[in-house]
């Protein structure tokens, strides 16, 4: 597998970027002109929402290399709260420090797990981090500056549903959700000793992820080389962005591709029962992965034809989940886990905006 | 350990690549202006700012590539050499697909086939249900502005709609329409039709309104008629359109229309995409008001 041929990749990589931007440019042009404009229009939503969230990768790659060098896990243990309420009510409010929005959160997060952070904690800080946060504050009030019970809405069911996630994560979900070998306390005993051995022996039978984060938990002791610790900044930085950008990149470009080829209408016929506009809602938040800065104002645009509450639910479910974020949490988290978590916040955000709607907003 | 050096810094060398492509191309959207072809003005900075860390970052890795050694730092935790050559081929791949379609084809804005997708709006988006309902909640700070501003555009002969606060003036207008019905008005935007539409007399003069990215531009318009025998126009086409202004009913409620008198093609603006700017709102409502001296009409009163 490692054999010493580093020119084997290159040609083939060289032509298969190729010949794929090539079917991108030629497939559609037989077809006439109005293809044409579908490939412009994709291209200007793609390369529109990648840059949109490009500078956020890179900040949450940067801030996840610089927990990984300098915090340590006795660190991060005396700042975590022993008391699990406490835990996520802290964690709750953690977005109020961190203004990230969803596509920085989640190489910060892994870190954070993988030094010692408890997994339900680390949960309800990925569900409020991207709502409750003064940034998404401005941007909802903005949007909904002549309906204020929206924002207020918007922070306090999201300041719900993560908490009580967060405690049914503390009561059901005990074992290690990364996609990872358990980072157990075996290991991170013997690494010290046989880091080097033990990588070799893992590389060959198992994939990229595994072994990428493998690695992650294994070299810990490397932060004793102080001198050249701006190196390993550089280091880890970049290959968190690699690690993160290839599901950002699938993601935009699944995102671009429902908004440059399903017309709204469409899916808004789906939506027109009292029941089926929260599902198409939610829905629709899961499909245009919009960042949560910037949902408030796409979701006002429906003010005219959908409920308060599944307005709502939009903005609640969007930054919580949505098709960007979801391949981003597949690449970190087992299957088992994202599954779980999912199912979780579809059911909590629906009754939560439904309770809302009921007792809050439609008064 | 010494067997792998070479596939390690191959991985290096097109990652390094990759990520100097990425900054060279933020540098010259930047340096070009087509930047706001994807990005609202708040987002700039940041994107300026993010290619300082991508060409650190590229530095590094070809540094490490090509004069790296084997020993000291390399704690092997960022080497991703595992996994197929396929899988490689095709993540390398995924990471040069908007490069090349970045670089490759010409920049271009979002125009009529973005519009049919998102669904145009027709009117003012910026208004909500109880304001078109007229039962405003309480007299708040933007129902306020917005009277305003309806009292400072109604003194203009023709009303000018400003790029830079259109989704605003279009949606003053909204408010106080029956006030302005006969009103001359001047504005501009790219050619859309909807199905339904009488391709020779009717179209919709769209602009996109754009929060953050791309992703949540959204087209809205108003509905110009056409009077004369004109000649076609064509869609996405650019347009600048004086006329008087009408109500019609569309889609059940009733909106501002433009009836044309006189409709001249301009380049593609500069600046194609409406933001959200309440400071601009602001800034203009005082220069108005500096200028007019602060006579209005009747028409805020009605609040």
């Amino acid at each position: 597998m490692n054999e010493p041929f580093p020119l084997r990749i290159l040609p083939i990589l060289a032509p298969a970027a190729f010949i794929l931007a090539c079917l991108t440019v030629l497939l559609p042009l037989p077809a006439g002109s109005i293809n044409l404009s579908y490939l412009y229009t994709f291209r200007t939503s793609f390369l529109g929402i990648l840059l949109e969230a490009l500078p956020f990768v890179l900040l949450g790659s940067l801030l996840s290399s610089l927990v990984h060098l300098y915090v340590s896990e006795q660190l991060l243990k005396k700042w975590i709260p022993k008391n699990p309420a406490a835990g996520i009510l802290t964690a709750c409010i953690l977005g109020l420090l961190f203004p990230v929005c969803e596509c920085g959160m989640i190489p910060l997060i892994r870190r954070l797990i993988q030094k010692g952070m408890p997994v339900y904690i680390a949960t309800v800080f990925i569900l409020s981090g991207p709502i409750i946060n003064p940034v998404v504050f401005g941007a909802t009030y903005m949007a909904f500056r002549m309906y204020p019970e929206m924002v207020y809405a918007r922070m306090g069911l999201a300041f719900f549903v993560a908490a009580s996630i967060g405690v049914m994560i503390y009561i059901t979900w005990k074992s290690d959700p990364l996609k990872t070998a358990p980072v157990s306390k075996a290991h991170s005993h013997s690494h010290h000793a046989y880091h080097e051995h033990d990588h070799h022996d893992h590389d060959d039978p198992h994939d990229h992820h595994h072994n990428h984060a493998c690695h992650h938990h294994d070299h810990h002791p490397h932060s004793n080389h102080h001198e050249k610790k701006w190196t390993s900044i550089f280091v880890h930085t970049a290959d968190e962005f690699f690690d993160m950008g290839k599901y950002l990149l699938l993601g935009c470009m699944l995102t671009a591709g429902i908004q440059s080829f399903v017309a709204k209408e469409s899916l808004e016929s789906i939506g027109s029962g009292p029941v089926s506009a929260y599902v198409f809602m939610m829905g629709f938040a899961f499909l245009l992965s919009l960042c949560s800065t910037s949902d408030a104002f796409v979701a006002q645009t429906f003010l005219h034809s959908f409920s308060s509450g599944s307005l709502l639910a939009f903005l609640v479910f969007g930054p919580m989940l949505d098709f960007k974020n979801t391949l981003m949490l597949l690449s970190v988290f087992k299957t088992k886990f994202v599954i779980y978590l999912a199912f979780l916040i579809c059911t909590v955000v629906f009754t939560g905006a439904v309770a809302a709607d009921a007792f809050f907003l439609s008064q | 350990m010494m067997k792998e050096g070479p596939v390690f810094r191959s991985h290096e060398l097109i990652r390094a690549l990759i990520l100097l492509g990425f900054a060279l191309y933020i540098a010259r959207l930047s340096a070009t202006g087509y930047l706001q072809y994807y990005v609202a003005p708040e987002m700039y900075p940041w994107l300026r700012l993010s290619v300082i860390p991508l060409v650190a970052l590229s530095l590094n890795l070809a540094y490490r590539a090509l004069f790296g050694t084997k020993n000291g730092m390399d704690c092997h935790c960022e080497r991703p050499v595992a996994g197929s050559k396929l899988k490689h081929s095709a993540i390398y791949a995924l990471f040069i697909l908007p490069l090349l379609l970045g670089s490759l084809l010409p920049d271009k804005a979002l125009g009529v086939t973005a519009a049919s997708k998102k669904g145009m709006i027709l009117g003012s988006p910026v208004l909500t249900r109880e304001q078109l309902d007229g039962k405003f909640k309480a007299p708040d700070k933007y129902n306020v502005e917005f009277a305003e501003l309806a009292k400072l555009l109604y003194v203009q002969e023709p009303i000018e709609v400003k790029p830079e606060i259109y989704s605003e003036i279009v949606g003053a207008i909204q408010l106080f329409k029956e006030e302005f019905k006969g009103k001359k008005i001047r504005l501009s935007g790219f050619v859309y039709r909807d199905e339904g539409m009488s391709p020779d007399h009717e179209f919709v003069l769209g602009r996109f309104l754009v929060q953050c990215c791309t992703a949540d531009a959204y087209p809205f318009g108003v509905p110009i008629r056409l009077q004369t025998n004109h000649p076609a126009i064509r869609n996405d086409a650019w347009l600048e359109v004086e006329g008087n202004l009408i109500t019609e009913i569309r889609e059940g409620r009733e909106v501002i229309a433009v009836a044309a008198e006189r409709v001249t093609e301009i380049p593609r603006p500069d600046t194609p995409y409406i933001y959200l700017n309440s400071k601009e709102v602001e800034q203009w409502i005082q220069k108005a008001r500096e200028s007019s001296g602060g006579i209005g009409p009747g028409s805020a009163e009605k609040l």
